[in-house]
């Protein structure tokens, strides 16, 4: 047992011959500049300085993934929508119904819980686009030779900035730029401790934007790294034996990561949703 | 702050700021080509759903008060058939009793004439018999006183006047 757990050790830290453990899964879940091909090319001649001084703004394997996502997001929904539209009495294709089906999720579970009945419409698109927009972010890596683009900090914190940014725009809108920032504290607490109350609300307006950027990543990037583990024991037993064990193990994971993908897609919508609507109103 | 800018926790500006990009691109062409369509067409089917719903309700009703005014009327017409039946037969009863009654009684009364003409045409027999039988006497005194009559004459009378009277008989 020692020496199986000393074994696994040196196979994770040692840099050697062979890529260690660590290399490879360094290499499956972080990004890279493509150097490469025609956005190679665009990278090298148009891209290569950074815009203001800290966006390297050259195209990523996970930017590539993220048009990627984006691309699935139109080609699924723009000609859903005509279909839903020319449909009066609703369609009965089940490729429409299970896009619809989706839809509604989004508007009775997501957005009109959050909602005052007025604002729901409005509400609707963005919380539609967010939500399947992490949902095929998150889809998008479970297929072999693509990656999770949610599974990169960068990525959940550019989503979550927007939301941080919806809260604080929405507040402003609805509760007067001075009422939004002065609302943040509750009402009927005592004077003496507004100024303690103050800053930690500030705090707690940041670290919600802040837990949605870590929970939807760390989601995304630890069932990439069993699956990664679990295909990696073949290599480091030598054995067809383990094979038949860490395939079955991996696809177990891979299904779960399926449910995973809807079960975040969903939370950090509704965790949007719930921020925003109650920004709309001093609590 | 070392970690975030190498291996797997690395914030990327440059990714997130493509990010921020990207979402927002498709945010703004999702709206105009799909959402809000979508969600248009969506809201005007669950009005039209509502709307169908509550009219079925109200044909429900409307319904459901035609059938019990329907019922109503199917049994009041049902007891009125019965009445008019139960009417019909007691007159028909009434009817039927009064004309036998008339029919007995004019049997009884067309027997009555008949046994009346016959006893008169018997009575009126009896006493034309009775004043043959009177005349037959007379002529046969009158014979007998007329003539002296032998034996045999007067049987031969007795006898003619006998056949006479049962003839008449």
């Amino acid at each position: 047992m020692i020496h199986l757990l000393h074994s696994i050790n040196s196979f994770i830290t040692s840099g050697g011959e062979e890529e260690s453990m660590y290399d490879i899964v360094m290499h499956h879940l972080t990004d890279h500049t493509i150097t490469t091909g025609f956005i190679g090319n665009i990278n090298e001649q148009y891209l290569n300085t950074k815009l203001f001084g800290i966006f390297d703004m050259r195209i990523t394997r996970w930017v590539v993934m993220l048009w990627v996502a984006a691309l699935v997001c139109l080609i699924i929904f723009v000609p859903i929508a005509r279909k839903i539209k020319n449909a009066r009495y609703g369609s009965s294709s089940k490729w429409v119904n299970l896009w619809e089906v989706l839809i509604s999720f989004v508007h009775d579970e997501i957005v009109e819980p959050n909602f005052d009945h007025h604002y729901v419409k409005k509400a609707m698109p963005y919380f539609l686009s967010i939500f399947f927009f992490v949902l095929f972010c998150n889809l998008v890596g479970l297929i072999p030779g693509l990656s999770t683009p949610t599974g990169n900090l960068g990525v959940t914190a550019g989503l979550a900035i927007l939301t941080l940014l919806g809260m604080i725009g929405v507040g402003m809108i609805k509760q007067g730029p001075v009422g939004y920032w002065a609302g943040l504290v509750p009402h009927g607490v005592p004077a003496f401790v507004i100024p303690l109350m103050f800053p930690i609300e500030i705090i707690g307006l940041f670290i919600k934007p802040f837990a949605l950027t870590v929970r939807l990543f760390a989601n995304m990037t630890a069932g990439h790294v069993v699956i990664i583990i679990f295909i990696y024991l073949v290599m480091m037993f030598q054995s067809y034996w383990v094979g038949i064990g860490s395939v079955a193990g991996s696809l177990m994971i891979y299904l779960l990561e399926l449910l995973v993908a809807f079960i975040q897609a969903y939370i950090f919508a509704t965790l949007s949703a719930m921020f925003i609507g109650s920004s709309m109103h001093a609590h | 702050m070392e970690v975030l800018k190498e291996g797997l926790l690395k914030v990327d500006p440059g990714l997130l700021l493509w990010t921020v990009i990207t979402f927002l691109v498709l945010l703004l062409i999702l709206w105009k080509a799909a959402w809000k369509p979508i969600v248009e067409a969506l809201d005007a089917r669950a009005e039209k759903v509502r709307g169908d719903i509550e009219s079925a309700e109200k044909n429900r009703l409307e319904t459901e008060r035609l059938l019990a005014q329907h019922r109503d009327m199917m049994g009041k017409s049902k007891e009125e058939a019965t009445q008019i039946i139960a009417e019909g037969r007691s007159d028909a009863e009434a009817l039927k009793n009064k004309m036998l009654e008339q029919a007995n009684g004019e049997a009884k009364d067309v027997i009555e004439r008949a046994k009346r003409e016959i006893s008169m045409a018997k009575d009126k027999a009896l006493s034309e018999l009775k004043s043959e039988v009177v005349a037959l006497s007379t002529e046969i005194a009158s014979k007998v006183i007329g003539k002296n009559l032998n034996p045999d004459d007067q049987k031969a009378f007795i006898e003619e006047a006998l056949t006479k009277i049962r003839t008449v008989q």
